[in-house]
C-alpha cells in the first residue's frame, strides 16, 4: 500500500514546484501508473481537474505501452502530446510512476522541460526510493485511520 | 492498491465495474454520478466510440469525508466488454481495491458472462492479485428482462466464492446503491487490516 507522510508529501511538493518554476510549466504532476495522483507542483493557476487528468494520462500511457508492446518494442520510457497552445510531456519512473509536465508553448519549450526534468529527476527517483523503504518497514498505517465512522448515505441526494 | 496521503489526509481506492459487453457496467457508474451530490463528485470522463460503447474506460470520482477528518476518494472504472479490448481490460486492472462484477441475467447472455469472467481470472493472476483476497461484489443485472435465467443458476455458476451478490435494474436504478455501498464497505474493510 503506497501511503505518504507529511514531511514526504512537502519534499515531494517542493521538488515538484521547483521543476515547474525551472522548467515553466504550467504544472508538473507526479501520478501511478494505476491513475492516482501522488503529488503535484503548486500551481494556483492550473484549473483543470487533476484527479480525472491523472487517470486519463495513466490510461494513455498504458494504451502507448500496449501499443510499442505490440509492435515489438519493449520499453515505453516517455511521450510528448500537443494541443494548439500546450504541450504535455510524461517521462515514467521506475516503470511504477509518471511525472508530467504540462507547459504553455508560448512560455516554454520541450526542450527546456527535458533538461530540467533530467536535472530533477535522481533526487526524485531517490525520494520515491526512500518512501517505498519506509512504507516497507512499517507494519501498518491503516490502524491511525479509524474508517468505521464513514457514512455513504451522506453522499447521496 | 489504496493510496493514503496523511498530509492531506486523503485516501485513495479504484474500484473496476467489469462485466461482459452490454451487461450495464456504464449505466451503474453513470446512475451513481447523476445521484452524487455535486459537492461529492469530480468529472465523469466516458470514453466512447460512435456506437456509444465503452472504447477504453468511463471513470467517476467520487470523495467522502468522514468524522475524523480522513477523506475517502473512490475512483470507479468500467472496463470495455469486446473481445478486442482485452488488453484495456488488463490495463484498468493494474492497482484495483475492488471489483464489481456486473453480469448480464439474459439466457443468451450467459455464456459472455462465463467467459468474461474467465478473462478476469487471468488478469488477475497476471497482476498477482488472489481473488481470496480480493474485494469482490457480483450483480445480476437487467432482471427486468423475460428472459433471464434464476438467479441460482447465476449465484452457482459466477459467485464462486460465495460474496455478497445483488439482483439490479440499472436503468432503474435498483440495485445500484446496494452494490456500491457493499464494494465501498469491502474495501475499507480491507483496509484496516
Ligand atoms: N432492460 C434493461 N436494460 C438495461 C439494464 N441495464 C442496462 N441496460 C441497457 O443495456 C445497454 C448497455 O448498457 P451499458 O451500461 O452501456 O453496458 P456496458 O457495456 O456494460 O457499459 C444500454 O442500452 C442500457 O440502457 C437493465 O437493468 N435492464
Ligand atoms: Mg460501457
Amino acid at each position: 500500500m503506497l501511503s505518504l507522510r507529511p514531511e514526504e508529501d512537502e519534499k515531494l511538493r517542493e521538488l515538484l514546484t521547483e521543476l515547474n518554476r525551472e522548467s515553466k510549466s504550467k504544472i508538473v504532476l507526479l501520478i501511478d501508473k494505476a491513475g492516482q495522483l501522488i503529488s503535484r507542483s503548486e500551481s494556483p493557476a492550473f484549473s483543470s481537474d487533476d484527479i480525472t487528468f491523472a487517470s486519463l494520462t495513466a490510461g494513455n500511457v498504458a494504451a502507448s505501452e500496449a501499443l510499442s508492446k505490440l509492435l515489438g518494442d519493449k520499453n515505453l520510457n516517455h511521450m510528448f502530446t500537443e494541443t494548439e497552445d500546450e504541450g504535455i510531456y510524461m517521462i515514467l519512473i521506475d516503470d511504477k510512476y509518471i511525472l508530467v509536465s504540462i507547459f504553455d508553448k508560448n512560455a516554454s519549450n520541450l526542450g527546456i522541460v527535458r533538461v530540467k526534468i533530467k536535472k530533477y529527476y535522481g533526487k526524485l527517483v531517490e525520494l520515491l526510493r526512500q518512501i517505498e523503504e519506509r512504507i516497507e518497514s512499517e507494519s501498518s498505517v491503516t490502524e491511525q485511520i479509524d474508517v468505521e465512522d464513514i457514512d455513504l448515505d451522506t453522499l447521496f441526494e | 492498491m489504496p493510496f493514503i496521503n496523511f498530509a492531506t489526509k486523503e485516501i485513495n481506492c479504484k474500484i473496476v465495474y467489469y462485466g461482459p459487453g452490454l451487461s450495464g457496467k456504464t449505466t451503474n457508474i453513470k446512475w451513481i454520478y447523476d445521484h452524487i451530490k455535486p459537492e461529492n463528485k469530480g468529472e465523469m470522463i466516458t470514453l466512447a466510440t460512435e456506437t456509444e460503447r465503452t472504447l477504453f474506460f468511463d471513470f467517476v470520482p467520487i470523495e467522502v469525508s468522514n468524522v475524523k477528518g480522513f477523506k475517502v476518494r473512490f475512483h470507479l472504472y468500467t472496463t470495455p466488454g469486446q473481445i478486442i479490448y482485452q488488453a484495456s481490460r488488463k490495463l484498468i486492472l493494474k492497482g484495483v481495491d475492488g471489483v464489481v462484477f456486473v453480469a448480464d441475467s439474459q439466457e443468451e447472455r450467459h455464456d459472455a458472462n462465463l467467459d468474461t469472467l474467465d478473462d478476469m481470472l487471468e488478469n488477475l493472476k497476471e497482476y498477482d492479485i488472489d481473488i481470496e483476497d480480493l474485494p469482490l461484489v457480483f450483480q445480476y443485472n437487467k432482471r427486468d428482462l423475460p428472459n433471464v435465467l434464476p438467479v441460482e443458476v447465476l449465484r452457482r455458476d459466477l459467485n464462486r466464492w460465495n460474496r455478497p451478490d445483488f439482483e439490479a435494474v440499472a436503468t432503474k436504478g435498483i440495485g445500484v446503491l446496494e452494490t456500491f455501498k457493499e464494494i465501498s464497505r469491502q474495501v475499507l474493510q480491507k483496509l484496516k487490516k
